[in-house]
């Protein structure tokens, strides 16, 4: 067990997206801030528009229904889309590259040199890109927050909160998705553009399963099926089987990774 | 114990063979030259001793230690230099070699002797070094912390006159502290210079396993000579060569015997010399031998 902990990769992992990590903190505070303040000058003509069936079009997200409060205005434009979509897309681009960069670029040959097990590799380049998640989500999380207090709207930050750390256990299955790619396909720009495929494809099945009833159980190979931001931003309802299968994808991620990575030929012609 | 042995080494690559049926072994201390054509299974050997690529049959021992399930212990005690080395571009010379001395858990014993020999800009980011300054950091890597062995492939590559030189000197220094060295490479001198033995290899096989001096001395000398009577009436060995008005055979036999014999000649002009490795790799590559 001793070789599983050495973190010395996880660490090189973390300066080399060190940043990435503060461009995508300030970007998400940025969307975070410019959504929330929005709400101010959008909130009579996004309430008059509810009434006249606006709300329909958004039918493919959660929440919609009450897309005229600032609770569901924020859960429509920042987390539905911002957040669960297009952050979604950037962890699984930059994950599955963690081990397909290393094979593209052959720099994995060195690395392999070192007395380190290829279990190992796998487990530390992933925790390596967890502290990015967990910046740009507490960074999200506090950039919201102050935009509320100082616009003087309503929310629970016990729920705002709860939604932040729910976020956790949605993103980084995400990425551990991400690695699995990142191990099966050894070209990077193949890798990620795959793993942004696999995203919008779930994004898309979620969406069919909200808007066609017929269609609701293609929403459960759907990650974004076990992460609600509405419920929990709107009554602070945590899906906890969600958490739990979201938790499960993790590990299977890894073990999978591991289990691959540790039979693969690694091939740098 | 050897240091490196192999048993029936096969690698296919599904239907291609890599290697087959590769057996061989390095003493302490030897520095041990592996040659061969491209795409002769050079770098499908090391990476297969390195337990990059699995075996499909046969067996590969580093210090007496399995190379596919006790890799992690051997690497403990290996330096690497890769064949198409490729190095992070995104971090400086000197963050890449303490990432690594940090993988490596142990003391950095020869970081000093060596950054004095192979200057490398350690401030500066590797994606601006030239191939020259990338071998050299290679060379640091691979010899920092003072392993029990080393696998070179073609490490010479891209380093001026003056630094191979410098390298030779080097191993040469390590292999008398009883150091092992494997590589693999073209460059004659070089082996000539530095190999105690060498495996040449060509299409997966080894076909020959010899001490260089061994290989020198079997292979024999070539006589070359210019005689004024008709080239028709030459009896030499039965594989004569003519080019020029020159005859020229190969001759492992007593040279006193052969000058007795060509003395019944008017000789115009004569040439005896040692084979060459070059010549001998040759033939071994074109699969004569």
């Amino acid at each position: 067990m001793s070789d599983w902990f050495s973190f010395k990769v996880a660490l090189q992992t973390i300066k080399d997206y060190w940043r990435i990590t503060i461009i995508l903190t300030l970007l998400f505070m940025g969307i975070a801030i410019m959504y929330s303040s929005m709400y101010p000058a959008f909130k009579d003509v996004m309430l008059e528009m509810m009434e006249s069936g606006f709300a329909d079009s958004f039918s493919a997200f959660r929440g919609a229904e009450d897309m005229g409060s600032y609770v569901g205005f924020l859960n429509i434009e920042l987390y539905q889309i911002f957040w669960i979509l297009i952050y979604g897309i950037l962890i699984g681009f930059i994950s599955a590259s963690l081990i397909s960069k290393e094979i593209e670029a052959k720099t994995i040959d060195l690395l392999m040199s070192n007395p380190i097990s290829r279990k190992q590799i796998i487990f530390e380049k992933y925790l390596g890109i967890l502290p990015l998640i967990l910046t740009v989500n507490f960074a999200t999380f506090i950039a919201v927050y102050a935009v509320t207090l100082a616009i003087n709207e309503e929310i629970n930050v016990g729920y705002l909160f709860l939604t932040h750390v729910t976020s956790i256990p949605y993103f980084f299955a995400v990425a551990g998705v991400g690695l699995l790619i990142s191990v099966i396909i050894d070209e990077k720009m193949k890798a990620s553009i795959i793993m942004i495929a696999i995203i919008v494809g779930m994004f898309i099945f979620e969406s069919i399963s909200l808007m066609i009833p017929d269609y609701e159980s293609l929403g459960y190979i759907s990650l974004t099926h076990y992460f609600n931001p509405h419920d929990i931003l709107t009554a602070g309802n945590v899906d906890a089987v969600g958490v739990v299968i979201l938790v499960v994808v993790i590990l299977e991620c890894i073990l999978v990774s591991m289990f691959i990575f540790e039979r693969k030929d690694i091939n740098v012609a | 114990m050897d240091i490196i042995e192999t048993k029936n080494l096969t690698k296919y690559y599904k239907n291609i063979k890599g290697i087959e049926n590769v057996t061989f072994s390095v003493k302490k201390g030897e520095n041990f030259g592996f040659l061969g054509p491209n795409g002769a299974g050079k770098t499908t050997t090391i990476r297969t001793l390195l337990g990059f690529l699995t075996p499909t049959s046969g067996e590969a021992y580093i210090f007496g230690l399995d190379s596919q399930e006790d890799s992690i212990d051997i690497k403990k005690d290996i330096g690497y230099i890769p064949g198409d080395l490729n190095l992070y571009g995104h971090l400086t010379g000197g963050q890449f070699l303490n990432y690594f001395a940090s993988l490596r858990e142990t003391n950095m014993y020869l970081i000093d002797e060596l950054l004095s020999i192979f200057e490398v800009p350690l401030e500066r980011k590797i994606k601006g070094y030239s191939k020259g300054m990338k071998q050299k950091l290679g060379i640091v890597q691979a010899f920092m912390h003072d392993p029990e062995l080393v696998i070179m492939d073609e490490p010479t590559a891209g380093l001026d006159p003056l630094l191979q030189q410098e390298f030779y000197k080097f191993l040469l220094k390590e292999k008398k502290k009883g150091r092992t060295m494997f590589f693999s490479s073209h460059i004659l001198s070089e082996v000539d210079k530095i190999c105690d033995r060498v495996a040449i290899i060509r299409e997966g096989n080894l076909v020959a396993l010899e001490d260089v001096d061994t290989l020198k001395y079997k292979k024999g000398k070539i006589i070359r000579i210019k005689i004024k009577e008709q080239l028709s009436k030459f009896k030499g060995p039965k594989q004569i060569k003519v080019k020029d008005g020159w005859i020229q055979f190969v001759t492992s036999d007593d040279i006193d015997s052969w000058i007795k014999k060509l003395a019944k000649y008017t000789i115009l002009d004569i040439e005896i010399n040692e084979f060459s490795l070059e010549d001998i790799f040759i033939r071994y590559y074109e699969g004569r031998q």
